[in-house]
Protein backbone atom coordinates (compact mmCIF):
# COMPACT_ATOMS: atom_id res chain seq x y z
CA UNK A 1 0.00 0.00 0.00
CA UNK A 2 3.05 2.22 -0.40
CA UNK A 3 3.52 2.48 3.36
CA UNK A 4 7.24 2.14 3.94
CA UNK A 5 7.46 3.06 7.63
CA UNK A 6 9.40 0.65 9.79
CA UNK A 7 8.76 -0.75 13.22
CA UNK A 8 10.54 1.35 15.85
CA UNK A 9 11.68 -1.79 17.63
CA UNK A 10 12.63 -4.42 15.07
CA UNK A 11 12.75 -2.56 11.74
CA UNK A 12 10.12 -4.77 10.04
CA UNK A 13 7.47 -2.95 7.97
CA UNK A 14 5.15 -1.18 10.41
CA UNK A 15 1.42 -1.90 10.34
CA UNK A 16 0.39 -0.29 13.63
CA UNK A 17 0.58 3.49 13.91
CA UNK A 18 0.04 5.13 17.26
CA UNK A 19 -0.37 8.88 17.76
CA UNK A 20 -0.38 10.39 21.18
CA UNK A 21 -0.09 13.86 22.63
CA UNK A 22 2.73 14.55 25.06
CA UNK A 23 3.20 18.07 26.39
CA UNK A 24 1.06 19.50 23.61
CA UNK A 25 3.09 17.86 20.83
CA UNK A 26 1.86 14.97 18.75
CA UNK A 27 4.23 12.01 18.72
CA UNK A 28 3.75 9.24 16.17
CA UNK A 29 5.13 5.77 16.78
CA UNK A 30 5.15 2.90 14.31
CA UNK A 31 5.29 -0.78 15.16
CA UNK A 32 4.92 -4.12 13.43
CA UNK A 33 2.05 -6.33 14.60
CA UNK A 34 4.23 -8.54 16.84
CA UNK A 35 6.04 -5.70 18.63
CA UNK A 36 2.83 -3.72 19.10
CA UNK A 37 1.32 -6.74 20.85
CA UNK A 38 4.40 -7.11 22.99
CA UNK A 39 4.48 -3.43 23.94
CA UNK A 40 0.72 -3.29 24.43
CA UNK A 41 0.55 -0.33 22.07
CA UNK A 42 -2.93 -1.14 20.84
CA UNK A 43 -4.44 -2.38 24.08
CA UNK A 44 -6.81 -0.20 26.02
CA UNK A 45 -4.54 0.95 28.79
CA UNK A 46 -6.60 -0.59 31.56
CA UNK A 47 -5.73 -4.07 30.30
CA UNK A 48 -2.01 -3.38 30.36
CA UNK A 49 -1.54 -4.44 33.95
CA UNK A 50 -3.67 -7.49 33.31
CA UNK A 51 -1.15 -8.55 30.64
CA UNK A 52 1.84 -7.79 32.83
CA UNK A 53 0.45 -9.86 35.64
CA UNK A 54 -0.72 -12.64 33.33
CA UNK A 55 2.82 -12.95 31.98
CA UNK A 56 4.20 -13.30 35.46
CA UNK A 57 2.19 -16.22 36.80
CA UNK A 58 -1.14 -17.99 36.82
CA UNK A 59 -0.86 -18.42 40.61
CA UNK A 60 -1.43 -15.39 42.84
CA UNK A 61 1.83 -13.58 43.53
CA UNK A 62 0.42 -10.64 45.43
CA UNK A 63 -2.36 -10.99 47.96
CA UNK A 64 -3.83 -8.15 50.01
CA UNK A 65 -3.54 -9.10 53.70
CA UNK A 66 -6.48 -6.90 54.49
CA UNK A 67 -9.14 -8.32 52.14
CA UNK A 68 -7.60 -11.39 50.48
CA UNK A 69 -7.74 -9.88 46.98
CA UNK A 70 -5.00 -11.15 44.65
CA UNK A 71 -3.40 -10.20 41.34
CA UNK A 72 -5.36 -13.07 39.77
CA UNK A 73 -8.58 -11.36 40.89
CA UNK A 74 -7.41 -8.09 39.37
CA UNK A 75 -6.81 -9.88 36.09
CA UNK A 76 -10.44 -11.05 36.10
CA UNK A 77 -12.07 -7.84 37.30
CA UNK A 78 -9.84 -4.90 36.45
CA UNK A 79 -10.83 -3.43 39.85
CA UNK A 80 -9.14 -3.60 43.23
CA UNK A 81 -10.55 -5.21 46.38
CA UNK A 82 -10.18 -2.56 49.08
CA UNK A 83 -8.32 0.70 49.81
CA UNK A 84 -5.39 -1.24 51.34
CA UNK A 85 -4.91 -3.05 48.00
CA UNK A 86 -3.35 0.16 46.72
CA UNK A 87 -0.43 -0.42 49.09
CA UNK A 88 -0.02 -4.03 47.98
CA UNK A 89 -0.42 -3.50 44.24
CA UNK A 90 0.93 0.07 44.13
CA UNK A 91 4.22 -0.85 42.52
CA UNK A 92 2.66 -3.18 39.95
CA UNK A 93 0.10 -0.50 39.11
CA UNK A 94 2.75 2.19 38.60
CA UNK A 95 3.16 1.51 34.89
CA UNK A 96 -0.58 1.41 34.32
CA UNK A 97 -1.12 4.68 36.18
CA UNK A 98 1.65 6.37 34.19
CA UNK A 99 -0.18 5.27 31.06
CA UNK A 100 -3.82 6.01 31.83
CA UNK A 101 -3.29 9.00 34.09
CA UNK A 102 -1.69 12.39 33.69
CA UNK A 103 0.99 11.83 36.34
CA UNK A 104 1.19 9.02 38.90
CA UNK A 105 1.05 11.49 41.81
CA UNK A 106 -2.01 13.18 43.28
CA UNK A 107 -2.43 16.93 43.01
CA UNK A 108 -5.60 18.28 44.46
CA UNK A 109 -7.90 18.16 47.41
CA UNK A 110 -7.48 16.18 50.59
CA UNK A 111 -10.36 15.21 52.90
CA UNK A 112 -11.51 18.09 55.08
CA UNK A 113 -9.64 18.08 58.39
CA UNK A 114 -6.75 15.91 57.17
CA UNK A 115 -3.29 17.43 57.67
CA UNK A 116 -0.92 16.57 54.82
CA UNK A 117 2.73 15.89 55.74
CA UNK A 118 5.48 18.35 54.92
CA UNK A 119 6.80 16.53 51.82
CA UNK A 120 3.32 16.53 50.32
CA UNK A 121 2.85 20.19 51.11
CA UNK A 122 6.17 21.04 49.47
CA UNK A 123 5.23 19.02 46.37
CA UNK A 124 1.93 20.90 46.19
CA UNK A 125 3.69 24.25 46.53
CA UNK A 126 6.02 23.27 43.68
CA UNK A 127 3.14 22.28 41.41
CA UNK A 128 1.18 25.43 42.30
CA UNK A 129 4.25 27.52 41.42
CA UNK A 130 4.45 25.83 38.04
CA UNK A 131 0.76 26.50 37.47
CA UNK A 132 1.24 30.11 38.55
CA UNK A 133 4.06 30.64 36.05
CA UNK A 134 1.88 29.15 33.30
CA UNK A 135 -1.09 31.33 34.30
CA UNK A 136 1.02 34.51 34.27
CA UNK A 137 2.42 33.59 30.89
CA UNK A 138 -1.10 33.02 29.54
CA UNK A 139 -2.21 36.32 31.13
CA UNK A 140 -4.85 34.42 33.08
CA UNK A 141 -4.79 36.77 36.05
CA UNK A 142 -7.85 35.33 37.76
CA UNK A 143 -6.14 31.94 38.10
CA UNK A 144 -2.83 33.61 38.98
CA UNK A 145 -4.44 35.42 41.92
CA UNK A 146 -6.06 32.22 43.12
CA UNK A 147 -2.76 30.33 42.87
CA UNK A 148 -0.85 33.07 44.68
CA UNK A 149 -3.30 32.79 47.59
CA UNK A 150 -3.08 29.02 47.48
CA UNK A 151 0.74 29.12 47.65
CA UNK A 152 0.61 31.54 50.60
CA UNK A 153 -1.83 29.23 52.39
CA UNK A 154 0.31 26.14 51.72
CA UNK A 155 3.50 27.92 52.84
CA UNK A 156 1.88 28.97 56.09
CA UNK A 157 0.82 25.35 56.74
CA UNK A 158 4.42 24.17 56.18
CA UNK A 159 5.61 26.68 58.79
CA UNK A 160 3.02 25.67 61.35
CA UNK A 161 3.41 21.91 60.83
CA UNK B 1 -41.19 9.36 48.32
CA UNK B 2 -41.16 7.26 45.16
CA UNK B 3 -39.96 7.36 41.59
CA UNK B 4 -43.45 8.64 40.62
CA UNK B 5 -42.75 11.76 42.71
CA UNK B 6 -39.41 12.21 40.98
CA UNK B 7 -41.16 12.16 37.60
CA UNK B 8 -43.84 14.66 38.48
CA UNK B 9 -41.75 17.09 40.56
CA UNK B 10 -40.40 20.40 39.35
CA UNK B 11 -36.72 19.79 38.78
CA UNK B 12 -33.48 21.05 37.33
CA UNK B 13 -33.58 19.34 33.94
CA UNK B 14 -37.19 19.42 32.81
CA UNK B 15 -38.15 22.83 34.23
CA UNK B 16 -35.32 25.07 33.16
CA UNK B 17 -37.11 27.82 31.25
CA UNK B 18 -34.91 30.81 30.70
CA UNK B 19 -31.62 28.98 31.10
CA UNK B 20 -29.07 29.79 28.43
CA UNK B 21 -28.41 26.39 26.96
CA UNK B 22 -28.47 26.58 23.17
CA UNK B 23 -25.60 24.11 22.86
CA UNK B 24 -24.78 22.82 26.35
CA UNK B 25 -27.79 20.97 27.76
CA UNK B 26 -26.31 20.23 31.17
CA UNK B 27 -23.14 20.15 33.26
CA UNK B 28 -22.27 17.31 35.59
CA UNK B 29 -19.66 16.77 38.28
CA UNK B 30 -19.02 13.39 39.89
CA UNK B 31 -16.74 12.50 42.81
CA UNK B 32 -15.80 8.89 43.63
CA UNK B 33 -15.23 8.28 47.35
CA UNK B 34 -14.73 5.20 49.56
CA UNK B 35 -14.82 4.50 53.26
CA UNK B 36 -11.44 3.64 54.75
CA UNK B 37 -10.99 0.06 55.97
CA UNK B 38 -13.87 -1.53 54.05
CA UNK B 39 -13.69 -3.53 50.80
CA UNK B 40 -14.99 -1.87 47.62
CA UNK B 41 -18.58 -2.93 46.76
CA UNK B 42 -17.53 -5.35 43.98
CA UNK B 43 -15.38 -7.36 46.42
CA UNK B 44 -17.28 -6.84 49.68
CA UNK B 45 -19.41 -9.50 51.37
CA UNK B 46 -23.17 -8.79 51.58
CA UNK B 47 -22.90 -7.88 55.28
CA UNK B 48 -20.10 -5.40 54.55
CA UNK B 49 -22.11 -3.80 51.74
CA UNK B 50 -25.02 -3.52 54.14
CA UNK B 51 -22.78 -1.80 56.70
CA UNK B 52 -21.56 0.66 54.05
CA UNK B 53 -25.12 1.38 52.93
CA UNK B 54 -26.30 1.97 56.52
CA UNK B 55 -23.43 4.30 57.39
CA UNK B 56 -23.62 6.24 54.13
CA UNK B 57 -27.41 6.62 54.09
CA UNK B 58 -27.39 7.80 57.69
CA UNK B 59 -24.74 10.42 56.93
CA UNK B 60 -26.52 11.53 53.75
CA UNK B 61 -29.96 11.81 55.32
CA UNK B 62 -28.48 14.11 57.98
CA UNK B 63 -27.38 16.67 55.35
CA UNK B 64 -29.66 19.70 54.86
CA UNK B 65 -29.19 19.35 51.07
CA UNK B 66 -31.17 16.09 51.10
CA UNK B 67 -33.96 17.23 53.40
CA UNK B 68 -37.30 16.17 51.93
CA UNK B 69 -35.39 14.33 49.23
CA UNK B 70 -35.59 10.73 48.08
CA UNK B 71 -33.86 7.71 49.60
CA UNK B 72 -34.15 4.75 47.27
CA UNK B 73 -32.87 1.21 47.77
CA UNK B 74 -32.57 -0.51 44.40
CA UNK B 75 -33.84 -3.82 45.85
CA UNK B 76 -37.13 -2.12 46.73
CA UNK B 77 -37.83 -0.74 43.24
CA UNK B 78 -39.50 -2.28 40.20
CA UNK B 79 -37.53 -2.79 36.96
CA UNK B 80 -39.41 0.11 35.41
CA UNK B 81 -38.68 2.52 38.25
CA UNK B 82 -34.99 1.70 38.08
CA UNK B 83 -34.99 2.22 34.31
CA UNK B 84 -36.59 5.67 34.77
CA UNK B 85 -33.80 6.65 37.18
CA UNK B 86 -31.18 5.53 34.64
CA UNK B 87 -32.84 7.51 31.83
CA UNK B 88 -32.77 10.59 34.06
CA UNK B 89 -29.07 10.02 34.76
CA UNK B 90 -29.88 9.95 38.48
CA UNK B 91 -28.33 6.50 38.83
CA UNK B 92 -26.06 4.44 36.57
CA UNK B 93 -27.01 1.19 34.86
CA UNK B 94 -24.49 -0.57 37.08
CA UNK B 95 -26.20 0.64 40.26
CA UNK B 96 -29.68 -0.15 38.90
CA UNK B 97 -28.69 -3.71 37.97
CA UNK B 98 -27.09 -4.49 41.33
CA UNK B 99 -29.09 -5.63 44.32
CA UNK B 100 -27.31 -3.80 47.15
CA UNK B 101 -27.20 -0.31 45.67
CA UNK B 102 -29.02 2.73 46.97
CA UNK B 103 -29.39 6.36 45.91
CA UNK B 104 -30.15 9.56 47.75
CA UNK B 105 -31.54 12.32 45.56
CA UNK B 106 -32.12 15.94 46.56
CA UNK B 107 -35.63 17.33 46.17
CA UNK B 108 -34.69 19.49 43.17
CA UNK B 109 -32.77 16.53 41.64
CA UNK B 110 -29.53 18.55 41.27
CA UNK B 111 -27.65 16.38 43.77
CA UNK B 112 -27.70 12.60 43.80
CA UNK B 113 -25.41 10.21 45.62
CA UNK B 114 -25.09 6.58 44.60
CA UNK B 115 -24.15 4.15 47.36
CA UNK B 116 -22.48 0.79 46.60
CA UNK B 117 -21.93 1.35 42.92
CA UNK B 118 -18.36 0.60 41.79
CA UNK B 119 -17.21 2.75 44.73
CA UNK B 120 -18.90 3.18 48.09
CA UNK B 121 -20.03 6.68 47.13
CA UNK B 122 -20.52 8.48 43.86
CA UNK B 123 -21.43 12.10 44.60
CA UNK B 124 -23.09 13.72 41.58
CA UNK B 125 -24.25 17.23 40.87
CA UNK B 126 -26.06 18.20 37.68
CA UNK B 127 -26.96 21.70 36.48
CA UNK B 128 -28.98 22.71 33.43
CA UNK B 129 -26.84 24.61 30.93
CA UNK B 130 -23.10 25.23 31.31
CA UNK B 131 -22.39 25.83 35.01
CA UNK B 132 -19.26 23.91 35.89
CA UNK B 133 -18.21 26.26 38.68
CA UNK B 134 -21.47 26.12 40.62
CA UNK B 135 -21.84 22.36 40.07
CA UNK B 136 -18.31 21.91 41.43
CA UNK B 137 -18.99 24.05 44.51
CA UNK B 138 -22.04 21.96 45.39
CA UNK B 139 -20.07 18.73 45.01
CA UNK B 140 -17.23 20.18 47.08
CA UNK B 141 -19.68 21.13 49.87
CA UNK B 142 -21.16 17.63 49.94
CA UNK B 143 -17.66 16.12 49.96
CA UNK B 144 -16.57 18.35 52.86
CA UNK B 145 -19.72 17.60 54.84
CA UNK B 146 -19.39 13.83 54.38
CA UNK B 147 -15.61 13.45 54.88
CA UNK B 148 -15.52 13.92 58.68
CA UNK B 149 -18.65 11.78 59.15
CA UNK B 150 -17.49 8.84 57.03
CA UNK B 151 -13.67 8.88 56.96
CA UNK B 152 -12.66 8.54 53.32
CA UNK B 153 -9.86 6.29 52.05
CA UNK B 154 -7.08 8.67 51.04
CA UNK B 155 -3.36 8.44 50.42
CA UNK B 156 -0.97 11.39 50.30
CA UNK B 157 0.62 10.07 47.14
CA UNK B 158 -2.41 8.71 45.24
CA UNK B 159 -5.22 10.87 46.57
CA UNK B 160 -8.70 9.37 46.98
CA UNK B 161 -8.46 5.59 46.62
CA UNK B 162 -10.99 4.01 44.27
CA UNK B 163 -11.84 0.52 43.03
CA UNK B 164 -10.69 1.29 39.47
CA UNK B 165 -7.30 2.80 38.61
CA UNK B 166 -9.02 5.14 36.14
CA UNK B 167 -10.74 7.05 38.98
CA UNK B 168 -7.99 7.29 41.61
CA UNK B 169 -6.62 10.68 42.69
CA UNK B 170 -9.26 13.37 42.55
CA UNK B 171 -12.05 10.88 41.80
CA UNK B 172 -13.43 13.71 39.69
CA UNK B 173 -15.30 13.24 36.46
CA UNK B 174 -16.57 16.54 35.08
CA UNK B 175 -18.73 16.49 31.98
CA UNK B 176 -21.01 18.46 29.73
CA UNK B 177 -23.93 17.22 27.65
CA UNK B 178 -23.83 18.97 24.28
CA UNK B 179 -26.30 19.18 21.41
CA UNK B 180 -24.19 19.24 18.24
CA UNK B 181 -26.52 18.87 15.24
CA UNK B 182 -24.60 21.16 12.89
CA UNK B 183 -21.24 19.46 13.48
CA UNK B 184 -23.00 16.14 12.78
CA UNK B 185 -24.87 17.39 9.69
CA UNK B 186 -21.69 18.88 8.22
CA UNK B 187 -19.73 15.66 8.86
CA UNK B 188 -17.20 17.16 11.27
CA UNK B 189 -18.13 15.26 14.40
CA UNK B 190 -15.64 12.41 13.88
CA UNK B 191 -12.82 14.93 13.66
CA UNK B 192 -13.96 16.63 16.87
CA UNK B 193 -14.22 13.27 18.68
CA UNK B 194 -10.70 12.30 17.58
CA UNK B 195 -9.23 15.65 18.59
CA UNK B 196 -10.80 15.51 22.04
CA UNK B 197 -9.70 11.89 22.48
CA UNK B 198 -6.09 12.77 21.75
CA UNK B 199 -6.14 15.40 24.47
CA UNK B 200 -7.51 13.15 27.20
CA UNK B 201 -11.24 13.79 26.88
CA UNK B 202 -13.89 11.12 26.29
CA UNK B 203 -16.87 11.62 23.98
CA UNK B 204 -19.90 9.42 24.62
CA UNK B 205 -23.54 9.17 23.64
CA UNK B 206 -26.62 10.38 25.48
CA UNK B 207 -26.70 7.65 28.11
CA UNK B 208 -22.98 7.44 28.80
CA UNK B 209 -20.53 4.64 28.18
CA UNK B 210 -21.23 2.47 25.17
CA UNK B 211 -24.34 4.28 23.98
CA UNK B 212 -25.08 5.90 20.64
CA UNK B 213 -25.40 9.62 20.28
CA UNK B 214 -29.16 9.66 19.75
CA UNK B 215 -30.46 13.10 18.83
CA UNK B 216 -26.94 14.45 18.19
CA UNK B 217 -26.40 14.71 21.94
CA UNK B 218 -22.89 13.97 23.21
CA UNK B 219 -21.32 13.80 26.62
CA UNK B 220 -17.77 15.13 26.89
CA UNK B 221 -15.73 14.38 30.02
CA UNK B 222 -12.20 14.21 31.41
CA UNK B 223 -10.59 10.76 31.34
CA UNK B 224 -7.70 11.38 33.72
CA UNK B 225 -8.26 11.85 37.42
CA UNK B 226 -4.71 11.62 38.81
CA UNK B 227 -1.81 14.06 38.41
CA UNK B 228 -3.91 17.13 37.76
CA UNK B 229 -5.71 19.13 40.43
CA UNK B 230 -9.49 19.57 40.31
CA UNK B 231 -8.95 23.15 39.10
CA UNK B 232 -6.67 22.02 36.28
CA UNK B 233 -9.05 19.25 35.21
CA UNK B 234 -11.96 21.68 35.05
CA UNK B 235 -9.96 24.34 33.26
CA UNK B 236 -8.84 21.82 30.66
CA UNK B 237 -12.44 20.65 30.11
CA UNK B 238 -13.80 24.23 30.04
CA UNK B 239 -11.29 25.25 27.38
CA UNK B 240 -12.38 22.44 25.12
CA UNK B 241 -16.10 22.89 25.76
CA UNK B 242 -15.78 26.55 24.76
CA UNK B 243 -14.00 25.51 21.57
CA UNK B 244 -16.58 22.85 20.66
CA UNK B 245 -19.47 25.26 21.36
CA UNK B 246 -17.84 27.86 19.12
CA UNK B 247 -17.30 25.31 16.34
CA UNK B 248 -20.92 24.19 16.61
CA UNK B 249 -22.11 27.81 16.40
CA UNK B 250 -19.93 28.45 13.36
CA UNK B 251 -21.18 25.26 11.71
CA UNK B 252 -24.79 26.37 12.37
CA UNK B 253 -24.23 29.78 10.80
CA UNK B 254 -22.50 28.23 7.79
CA UNK B 255 -25.25 25.65 7.36
CA UNK B 256 -28.02 28.25 7.58
CA UNK B 257 -26.27 30.53 5.09
CA UNK B 258 -25.29 27.83 2.60
CA UNK B 259 -28.38 25.65 2.71
CA UNK B 260 -30.99 28.42 2.61
CA UNK B 261 -34.42 26.88 2.01
CA UNK B 262 -33.09 23.36 2.69
CA UNK B 263 -32.24 24.36 6.27
CA UNK B 264 -35.79 25.58 6.93
CA UNK B 265 -37.24 22.59 5.08
CA UNK B 266 -35.45 20.13 7.37
CA UNK B 267 -36.92 21.76 10.49
CA UNK B 268 -40.38 22.05 8.91
CA UNK B 269 -40.37 18.37 7.93
CA UNK B 270 -39.30 17.40 11.46
CA UNK B 271 -42.21 19.36 12.92
CA UNK B 272 -44.54 17.81 10.33
CA UNK B 273 -43.51 14.26 11.22
CA UNK B 274 -43.67 14.88 14.97
CA UNK B 275 -47.06 16.59 14.76
CA UNK B 276 -48.71 13.95 12.59
CA UNK B 277 -46.99 10.59 13.07
CA UNK B 278 -49.02 7.83 14.76
CA UNK B 279 -45.97 5.67 15.51
CA UNK B 280 -42.65 7.09 16.67
CA UNK B 281 -39.64 5.04 17.71
CA UNK B 282 -37.24 6.39 20.30
CA UNK B 283 -34.49 6.87 17.71
CA UNK B 284 -36.69 8.65 15.16
CA UNK B 285 -38.24 10.98 17.71
CA UNK B 286 -34.81 11.88 19.12
CA UNK B 287 -33.53 12.79 15.67
CA UNK B 288 -36.62 14.82 14.75
CA UNK B 289 -36.56 16.58 18.14
CA UNK B 290 -32.91 17.39 17.54
CA UNK B 291 -33.87 19.21 14.28
CA UNK B 292 -36.63 21.00 16.15
CA UNK B 293 -34.25 22.08 18.90
CA UNK B 294 -31.85 23.48 16.30
CA UNK B 295 -34.80 25.35 14.76
CA UNK B 296 -35.52 26.98 18.15
CA UNK B 297 -31.86 27.97 18.55
CA UNK B 298 -31.71 29.49 15.05
CA UNK B 299 -34.92 31.51 15.22
CA UNK B 300 -36.94 29.25 12.88
CA UNK B 301 -39.18 28.74 15.91
CA UNK B 302 -39.52 30.97 18.98
CA UNK B 303 -36.65 30.30 21.38
CA UNK B 304 -38.97 29.82 24.36
CA UNK B 305 -40.26 26.61 22.72
CA UNK B 306 -36.90 24.93 23.29
CA UNK B 307 -37.66 23.79 26.81
CA UNK B 308 -40.72 21.87 25.57
CA UNK B 309 -38.47 20.09 23.07
CA UNK B 310 -35.90 19.28 25.79
CA UNK B 311 -38.63 17.87 27.96
CA UNK B 312 -39.84 15.59 25.17
CA UNK B 313 -36.28 14.32 24.63
CA UNK B 314 -36.21 13.18 28.26
CA UNK B 315 -39.81 12.04 28.60
CA UNK B 316 -39.87 10.23 25.24
CA UNK B 317 -37.41 7.60 26.47
CA UNK B 318 -38.82 4.05 26.78
CA UNK B 319 -39.08 3.79 30.58
CA UNK B 320 -40.44 7.33 30.88
CA UNK B 321 -43.20 6.61 28.35
CA UNK B 322 -44.27 3.56 30.36
CA UNK B 323 -44.04 5.29 33.72
CA UNK B 324 -46.06 8.26 32.48
CA UNK B 325 -48.68 5.92 31.00
CA UNK B 326 -48.70 3.96 34.25
CA UNK B 327 -48.32 0.57 32.57
CA UNK B 328 -45.69 -1.72 31.12
CA UNK B 329 -45.81 -1.49 27.32
CA UNK B 330 -44.11 -3.44 24.55
CA UNK B 331 -42.10 -1.60 21.93
CA UNK B 332 -45.05 -1.18 19.47
CA UNK B 333 -47.37 0.13 22.16
CA UNK B 334 -44.65 2.54 23.33
CA UNK B 335 -44.32 3.93 19.79
CA UNK B 336 -48.07 4.64 19.77
CA UNK B 337 -47.95 6.35 23.18
CA UNK B 338 -44.82 8.31 22.32
CA UNK B 339 -46.36 9.64 19.08
CA UNK B 340 -49.53 10.62 20.96
CA UNK B 341 -47.63 12.43 23.71
CA UNK B 342 -45.50 14.33 21.20
CA UNK B 343 -48.52 15.28 19.03
CA UNK B 344 -50.23 16.66 22.11
CA UNK B 345 -47.17 18.62 23.26
CA UNK B 346 -46.55 20.16 19.84
CA UNK B 347 -50.14 20.90 18.78
CA UNK B 348 -49.90 24.63 19.38
CA UNK B 349 -46.38 25.04 17.98
CA UNK B 350 -46.23 27.82 15.37
CA UNK B 351 -45.10 27.22 11.78
CA UNK B 352 -41.37 26.97 11.06
CA UNK B 353 -39.87 30.09 9.47
CA UNK B 354 -36.47 30.93 7.96
CA UNK B 355 -33.48 31.21 10.34
CA UNK B 356 -32.94 34.61 11.90
CA UNK B 357 -30.26 33.97 14.54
Amino acid sequence: MGDTRQCAICGQPATVHVSHIADGKMVQMHYCEACSQEKGATDPAVFKLVDVLAAQAAQPVLVCPSCGFSDVDFRKRGRLGCPACWEVFGEALGGLLAKVQHEPVHHGRAPAGLQPDEATLRARIESARRELAAAVKAEDFESAARLRDEIARLESSVKTS
Amino acid sequence: MSVRDILSAENELTNMLGAQQAVVLSTRVRLARNLAGLPFPGWAKPAQREEVADRCLKALEALPRFRRGHVLRMSGLSDLDRAVLVERHLVSKELANGKSGAAVISRDQTCSVMVNEEDHLRIQVVKAGWHLRSAWHLAEQLDDALAPRLGFAFSERLGYLTACPTNVGTGLRASAMLHLPALCLSGHMDKVTRGLGQDGLAVRGWLGEGTEAAGNVFQISNQQTLGRSEEEIMKHLSGWIKTVVEQERNARRRLAAEEGEKFTDRAARALGVLRHARLLSSAESMNMLSHLRLACDMGCLPEERRSAVDRLMIEGQPAHIQALTGAELDSDARDVRRAAAIREALKDFPEVGPPSA
